[in-house]
């Protein structure tokens, strides 16, 4: 029991020299240290970079949510005041970002239209261009891998920006809907009820393919 | 599909617990709520219905993520910092110019303005960049740190001489704290640069192929200690000793990956991982485990084509415990295309062995 203590103890200090640490970065990057800054995009941008391709499923559109993104938080640093982490900050401008162009997509008849084609004059998109190892060897998987992806994205298609949003920060950023409220700028009641219609409607559109 | 399709749609939930199980499979019910919750599953077939639905939705989708590779990543951020130097240019331009020409001096002859507009132009243009241009980060040799390993000399000019000091022959895992991985893509067939990270007293960087021990004790090390490190760390580290899959070691630690990470994308690359590995006891029976107990749809379909691929290429025998597997599976498996490749296995195992 005692050990017990002692470790969360350890723990909560490390968490907080961590968050000290943190800040010293940020106030090193507001002071125009660019080498800090580049240090705070280096800690977070995998997990933003993945939050937009996992949304977007296009590899240009992810890179210009990633780029625009950290863009403003560089304009904007000056405005962090420490009232929340940093990342929750961060999370803010990258969610907002995203659901624009989410928005931007919706709205937009030509989203439809497919990437560049390639030689063959077929179009693909990012997941059709990612190497597929065995796909030759096994075409049966192929189709029915390729199958399956279509379900699924045409699934994710039929939820509004907010509930997609919501639905990936929850099961696949493994973040809390407290937290998930906070950078959303709205309650932990509403992103609960984003997430119940996403579930119902990814139910919906599924159905059969378990 | 509209909006009524969906709130129409019936659960076969308890009206009171819908809700509910959605929150508990998302993990955020207080555990007194959740043990509540549980008890009433265990007693409602109806629930217990629909929260195995929602377990595999999220399976299900999760077979369909994808992780940014490091090459992507690398260029996205080599984009970002572009950016920025070419805004931080904008900036100091702008403020070079505030600075030499007054509004007021533009105002009143545009033509004179432009023409000293131009040639402050171009005298920017052909000398800024000179000024502007990023000077390499010098090292002071003071600083260099001296527990810094070179395990093999890097080839990628990107890395920082500062890195590559004297080799250490030796290194204590154990205490090693890995806070990260970066990959260099070496051309053709060549094993890929790589560079772990590692927290200590003084930070300290080990260098070089897979090949070399250090870099493979410290990957092996980040799978066995997976719960120290986060996912990325761990997916790298798969992705790194694939490529030497067929030493016992790494095979071994890709087994104990599949069977022991709690994420699904980490199994799921580390079964990936072991294709190609000489299928021996413990690969076979990794594979026949991931099968039959990973929660994780996409885990199991990776496992049986792997099983299948082993089968067409004659590089596993049928016994009774394959077949037994493979017999469950076809009845029992709730994916479709589980049971579909589990009868191919076996058909694919049938003409060499007669059972």
């Amino acid at each position: 029991m005692g050990m017990s203590v002692a470790l969360d103890g350890d723990a909560r200090l490390a968490a907080a020299a961590k968050v000290q640490e943190e800040h010293g970065l940020v106030r090193s990057a507001q002071a125009g240290d660019r080498l800090s800054f580049e240090e705070l995009v280096r800690r977070y941008d995998r997990e933003v970079l993945r939050l937009a391709l996992n949304l977007v499923h296009r590899a240009e559109d992810a890179r210009d949510i990633y780029q625009e993104a950290f863009l403003r938080v560089y304009k904007n640093l000056h405005r962090f005041r420490f009232e929340c982490s940093f990342y929750t900050w961060l999370y803010r401008i990258v969610t907002n970002v995203a659901l624009d162009h989410l928005r931007r997509r919706t709205s937009r008849k030509e989203d439809q239209a497919p990437v560049p084609e390639d030689s063959e004059g077929t179009t693909r998109d990012f997941f059709d261009r990612q190497p597929e190892v065995r796909a030759a060897s096994n075409p049966e998987r192929n189709l029915l891998g390729q199958e399956l992806g279509e379900h699924i994205s045409t699934a994710l298609n039929r939820l509004s920006p907010r509930e997609r949003m919501v639905f990936e920060m929850k099961h696949y950023q493994g973040l809390k809907l407290r937290a998930i409220g906070d950078m959303l700028g709205t309650s932990e009641e509403t992103v609960k009820n984003s997430l119940f219609r996403a579930t119902r409607k990814l139910r919906a559109s599924l159905e059969g393919m378990r | 599909m509209h909006q009524e399709e969906f709130d129409g749609l019936q659960s076969s939930a308890c009206g009171e617990f819908e809700s509910k199980l959605t929150l508990l499979a998302a993990d955020e019910l207080e555990t007194s709520e959740a043990e509540e919750i549980q008890k009433h599953v265990q007693s409602c077939e109806g629930c217990r219905s629909a929260l195995q639905q929602e377990v595999e939705l999220l399976g299900l989708m999760s077979a369909e993520r994808t992780e940014p590779d490091a090459n992507f990543l690398a260029s996205c951020r080599a984009g970002l910092f572009d950016a920025l130097d070419q805004q931080e240019e904008r900036g100091w331009l702008r403020r070079i110019a505030g600075s030499f020409l007054p509004s007021s001096w533009i105002s009143p002859d545009p033509a004179w303005s432009a023409a000293l507009l131009l040639i402050i132009g171009f005298s920017v243009g052909l000398f800024g960049p000179r000024l502007l241009r990023h000077t390499p980060r010098a090292v002071d040799a003071n600083q260099i740190p001296t527990g810094t390993i070179s395990a093999a000399q890097p080839a990628d000019a990107n890395i920082p001489e500062a890195e590559v000091i004297s080799p250490i022959s030796s290194l204590d895992v154990h205490s090693a704290d890995v806070a990260g991985i970066n990959v260099s893509p070496a051309g053709g067939d060549a094993l890929p640069q790589v560079q772990v990270q590692l927290n200590a007293q003084r930070p300290m960087t080990v260098s070089g192929t897979v090949d070399n021990d250090n870099v493979k004790r410290l990957l092996i090390h980040v799978l066995q200690d997976s719960q120290r490190y986060d996912p990325d760390v761990r997916l790298d580290a798969v992705e790194l000793l694939r490529l030497r899959n067929n030493d016992p070691e790494v095979r071994s630690a890709l087994c104990h990956a599949v069977h022991t990470d709690h994420n699904a994308a980490v199994r799921l690359k580390a079964v990936e991982a072991l294709d190609g590995a000489e299928p021996q006891t413990l690969v076979r029976q990794t594979l026949l485990d991931a099968l039959v107990d990973d929660q994780n749809p996409g885990v199991r379909v990776e496992a049986i084509n792997e099983l299948r691929d082993l089968a067409a290429q004659g590089r596993i025998n049928s016994d009774d415990e394959l077949l037994k597997v493979l017999h469950e599976r076809i009845k029992k498996d709730p994916s479709t295309y589980i049971r579909l490749q589990s009868a191919a296995v076996i058909r694919d195992l049938g003409p060499r062995q007669k059972f």
